[in-house]
């Protein structure tokens, strides 16, 4: 099978099971609409019955055509019945000989209104007149207020009469008629409808016929129909007999009378024929197929006697007509539905395929789509409709005269079976909506308002911030601007045209929604982004605070202004943990680096320190031999104390150093580090001159650790002081700050910029004293794993190091 | 010093470092014996009567402090833990699975010997100490302060102090563990008004460290609390 077939085929089956159901639906309707009198599902061959003697409109035809006749033949009462029957014309035929006082009332009316319209008019001049009264003399004043209560009394006469005269009409029109009235209306009904041949009557009184309209019909009882008249209906003065087609019909059933019995005539059990009837005879017949009849010639205007039966029987067949038609409509209908359950797989893709494309289209144009077929079907209607007289009917089949060319009479039940535009517009909305609902999720959120928005949206996105406040800015002033606009013209035009019919203020109402509505999607947006901004200078903050390790949960920003900033962030976020994750990590490996290669050492150092002992105690060395010793010695002990500062200085430098923080008084720290150091002070070339404050300051930190640093310190100090001068140390209480300086002179020019705090870096290069090189930088990374500061400043020759901490507060 | 020879076992899998020591103890008139590794080491305790054990912890086939958990199982002689690694973790490690002491490589060859010795002395005279700790004497570690003779003993023997000596060591020893000021122990030893007081505390201070400790450098029971006091740490 080649593609080309399988689309077609999609569309034959859609197209198929689209026509099925229209006209499934229409047959449906139509059937239900043109359904036959007295068709019910427990009779359905009443549905294809074509004679329309059996239908129960003639019944009740017969039936009260045999209620007339008997009411003309016993002169009875209930004549007025008689004329309840028919088609409204009973007044204008019939009242001269009915005299109900009509046109006696209506010429009474006529008088009536004339004169109270003579009494309008003058009173109307009268006004006219008193509206300019400076004009009036005080004489013409007093006449026209005399006429004025003239006419008041007038009135009032008038609306005593009419009262009058309402009551002698109603007491007229109830008075029963005369004998000679009934006569005469009788004559005049047997005058209207005799010469509709298509029912023939005898009555008779007193075997005396008084009214007839045709010879043929025998009135001898003997139950015979003329030619053409198949249905005969025989009154004998108690029961009625009908024969039909020669043979007999069932009238009274088990003889009692039901709300669904077929004919209402006397004879019943419960409805008997009085004693009036029982001298009336009554005979009818009806032709089998009626004619049209005609009064008068065609030049001097026809005129119609009554043809019931023949419009009975016209309205019957063209009913039939239309019945099936919509019954070829059901069926082809049902088979076409059938036929598209065979089907069904390429009628899905079908509707997949329209599925497709519906889901294209904004929801917007669909809305209108429908608006237009409701159009659509008002402008079919016209043309369509089959109820009444239509372009269409003209066009095609000359409003079912044969006149028309286009159709001949067979094409007219196919024409009729067309579905009508409101089944095919019904169903088809109906059906594609419910494609959507099906196939298409959430349709209704694919409009040209939410494209757009989104639109608008995206490209706000990808605007920077500036931008886009400036956009809003733009927006929420041009909203305000057109509001005003509006605001100011509605008021100038309500005021304008206070007169006039330019009422725009409702138009204003709408424009302060609108304006709201802008405003407030505009502020929303801003208040959101200044949410977002908190949020964002919190995450900053944190981050310089250090809580670079945890992704803030709060921080939902999707689709708002900050969320490419916030993204950035996180990404500085995520960089900066990993950098610090990974630096830590190295830091680690190398503290273990160095302890182990410390402890490689220190094994080997060992032995060299055990053994250079022992040669120290050898007494029988020669002097340069000893003196090689003592080399040995000093360089053994200061690789020791080597691997011991490199060990204790990266492990500072790396956050691995344990500190016992406790609160300890600064002063007496240093005095005591001095005290301890007092021997080498008092051997060095230098003095030491000291300046604290009188009471304790307290800092936290680790006494230890300190020592070490001002031990370190003071170290240097006397070893790389200039001879001679003074060391001062100080401590200072400032504020919240506690800072120990450590100013010493430097017997060598210090290089200016030399990082005195770097690991091996010394005074001189040279390197031939006792220290490890790492005594500042011990100094320095100690300080700070006790959370203190470390300054080191070169003043010229002096070498001051300050070292500060936060004052404790004693408790 | 004990004219016996008494028997030291020093278990290092560096050859030299246990020919070092074995020359340093000789000198002082021990009987070394020498083991490479745990198992020798727990070998040489079965067959042979040893008073010391002087144990590295690295090595191989069974490392120190296996080996001493082994030993400690059999015999209650003092073992010294000799290890390069010298942090305090590793030395509260050590002390606290069964080490009596524990020395630091590279060791001071004196300290070393001190220390060996007055482990020594403790264990023979360890007896004495307790059956003679009458209500006058007061214990700390390897140190008693007699109250009634006003003598300090370390390792059972009287130290040699100065009359204020002895009464900064008094104050120490009657207030085990607790810190004082300089001015403080000024007023109470000398009895006056402090002045100048942490220089002159000092001094005597570390004379009685030179006396009493036995690496002074490295003061185990008179301690400077930097920025504090002083103190007598309790053992």
């Amino acid at each position: 099978m080649d593609t080309k077939w399988k689309k077609s085929k999609k569309i034959i089956s859609f197209i198929i099971f689209f026509l099925g159901v229209c006209l499934t639906l229409e047959g449906m309707i139509g059937v239900l609409q043109y359904r036959p009198y007295g068709f019910s599902l427990l009779h359905p061959e009443k549905l294809l019955e074509d004679d329309y003697q059996q239908s129960g409109q003639f019944q009740d035809y017969i039936s009260d055509r045999l209620n007339s006749f008997l009411i003309m033949a016993t002169g009875g009462d209930g004549l007025g019945g008689i004329w309840s029957y028919g088609n409204g014309s009973y007044y204008s035929r019939y009242s001269e000989e009915y005299d109900t006082g009509y046109d006696i009332g209506y010429d009474i009316l006529q008088e009536y209104a004339d004169g109270i319209r003579d009494l309008q008019n003058a009173y109307a001049e009268t006004f006219a007149a008193l509206r300019n009264p400076e004009t009036l003399s005080p004489e013409d004043l007093a006449l026209y207020e005399e006429s004025l209560r003239d006419y008041q009394d007038a009135l009032d006469d008038y609306q005593d009469s009419l009262d009058d005269y309402y009551d002698a009409f109603y007491r007229r029109s109830s008075r029963p008629l005369t004998e000679e009235q009934k006569l005469k209306l009788a004559q005049k009904y047997h005058e209207s409808i005799k010469g509709d041949l298509n029912l023939l009557y005898c009555i008779l009184y007193d075997d005396k016929v008084l009214y007839s309209n045709s010879d043929l019909l025998k009135a001898d009882g003997s139950m015979t129909a003329p030619q053409g008249y198949n249905f005969l209906l025989y009154f004998d003065g108690e029961k009625v007999r009908i024969l039909k087609d020669g043979n007999e019909l069932d009238v009274y059933g088990d003889g009692f009378y039901r709300g669904d019995s077929l004919w209402y005539v006397p004879g019943y059990r419960n409805v008997q024929a009085d004693e009036n009837m029982k001298k009336a005879r009554i005979y009818m017949a009806a032709a089998k197929e009626p004619v049209l009849y005609k009064e008068g010639g065609y030049w001097n205007g026809a005129g119609q006697p009554e043809n019931a039966l023949y419009w009975m029987q016209q309205n019957a067949q063209s009913g039939r007509s239309i019945l099936f038609a919509k019954l070829v409509c059901l069926g082809s209908g049902i088979a076409l539905l059938l036929l598209s359950f065979f089907c069904r797989k390429s009628r899905r893709q079908a509707t997949e395929a329209i599925a497709r494309i519906q889901a294209k289209i904004w929801i917007e144009c669909k809305v209108l789509l429908i608006i237009g077929a409701y159009l659509l079907y008002m402008i079919l209607t016209v043309l369509f409709d089959s109820s009444g007289y239509s372009l269409w009917q003209e066009f095609l089949f000359g409003y079912e005269h044969n006149y028309s060319l286009v159709v001949s009479e067979w094409g007219i039940p196919l024409l009729k079976a067309i579905p009508s535009p409101f089944c095919i517009c019904l169903f088809g909305i109906i059906y594609l909506l419910c494609i959507d609902l099906r196939h298409n999720k959430g349709f209704w959120r694919h409009s040209l308002i939410a494209r757009l928005w989104a639109a608008i949206s995206a490209r706000g996105l990808s605007s920077p911030l500036p931008r886009k406040m400036a956009l809003r800015n733009i927006a929420a002033l041009s909203a305000a601007f057109l509001f005003g606009v509006l605001a100011v013209a509605a008021v100038v035009f309500t005021f304008w045209s206070r007169y006039g019919k330019w009422n725009i203020l409702p138009l204003f109402i709408p424009a302060l929604a609108g304006f709201l509505a802008a405003e407030y999607l505009i502020a929303r947006k801003n208040v959101q982004t200044a949410r977002d901004m908190e949020t964002l200078s919190r995450r900053i903050g944190e981050i310089r605070d250090g809580n670079y390790d945890k992704c803030d949960p709060d921080a939902q920003v999707q689709g708002h202004d900050l969320e490419k900033t916030m993204e950035q962030l996180e990404d500085i976020r995520h960089g900066i943990a990993k950098a610090v994750d990974e630096q830590m990590k190295s830091q680690r490996m190398k503290v273990e680096l160095i302890a182990n290669v410390s402890h490689d050492i220190k094994t080997p150092l060992t032995s060299i320190i055990s053994y250079v002992e022992f040669l120290k105690q050898e007494q029988e060395l020669p002097e340069h031999v000893k003196d090689y010793v003592r080399i040995l010695d000093e360089k053994s002990q200061r690789l020791k104390n080597m691997v011991q500062d490199v060990f204790a200085v990266s492990k500072a430098a790396s956050g691995e150093l344990p500190v016992r923080m406790e609160a300890l008084d600064f002063g007496k720290l240093l005095l005591q580090t001095m005290a301890d150091m007092q021997e080498q002070i008092d051997a060095g070339p230098v003095t030491f001159r000291t300046e604290f404050p009188e009471t304790p300051v307290m800092i936290l930190a680790d006494g230890q650790r300190m020592y070490r640093v001002f031990q370190n310190l003071f170290q240097n100090a006397i070893q790389y002081s200039l001879k001679g001068s003074r060391v001062y140390v100080t401590l200072q209480a400032r504020e919240d700050l506690a800072v120990a300086s450590v100013t010493n002179t430097s017997c060598l020019e210090p290089e200016k910029d030399k990082d005195f705090t770097e690991r091996f870096t010394r005074g001189d290069q040279s390197r031939t004293d006792g220290g490890s090189g790492l005594g500042l930088s011990i100094a320095q990374s100690f300080t700070e794993a006790c959370g203190g500061k470390f300054d080191l400043e070169i003043d010229a020759d002096r070498f001051i190091v300050n070292i500060s901490f936060p004052i404790q507060s004693r408790r | 010093m004990n004219g016996m020879s008494e028997c030291i076992l020093v278990v290092d899998d560096d050859r030299e470092i246990v020919k070092a020591i074995g020359i340093l103890l000789e000198g002082e008139g021990y009987q070394v014996l020498k083991a490479y590794d745990g198992l020798q080491a727990l070998d040489i305790l079965v067959s042979r009567q040893v008073r010391l054990v002087l144990i590295d912890v690295m090595m191989p086939r069974l490392d120190g402090l296996s080996a001493m958990m082994r030993i400690r199982e059999r015999q209650n002689i003092p073992i010294i833990v000799l290890s390069a690694k010298c942090e305090e973790t590793d030395k509260v490690l050590g002390l606290s699975m069964g080490a009596d002491d524990y020395v630091a490589k590279p060791y001071n060859p004196r300290e070393l010997a001190a220390r060996v010795k007055s482990q020594l002395r403790r264990y023979t005279s360890l007896g004495d100490i307790h059956a003679g700790c009458r209500t006058s004497q007061i214990k700390n570690g390897r140190l008693l302060y007699d109250t009634e003779e006003r003598i300090l003993y370390a390792d059972g023997e009287p130290l040699r102090l100065t009359a204020t000596e002895t009464k900064i060591a008094e104050l120490f020893m009657r207030n085990l563990g607790r810190i004082f000021p300089a001015e403080e122990i000024y007023r109470r030893v000398w009895e006056e008004e402090a002045y100048a007081s942490e220089n002159t505390v000092m001094v005597h201070i570390r004379r009685i460290r030179e006396k009493l400790e036995l690496n002074p450098k490295e003061p185990e029971y008179i301690k400077v609390v930097w920025g504090i006091g002083y103190k007598m740490e309790k053992k």
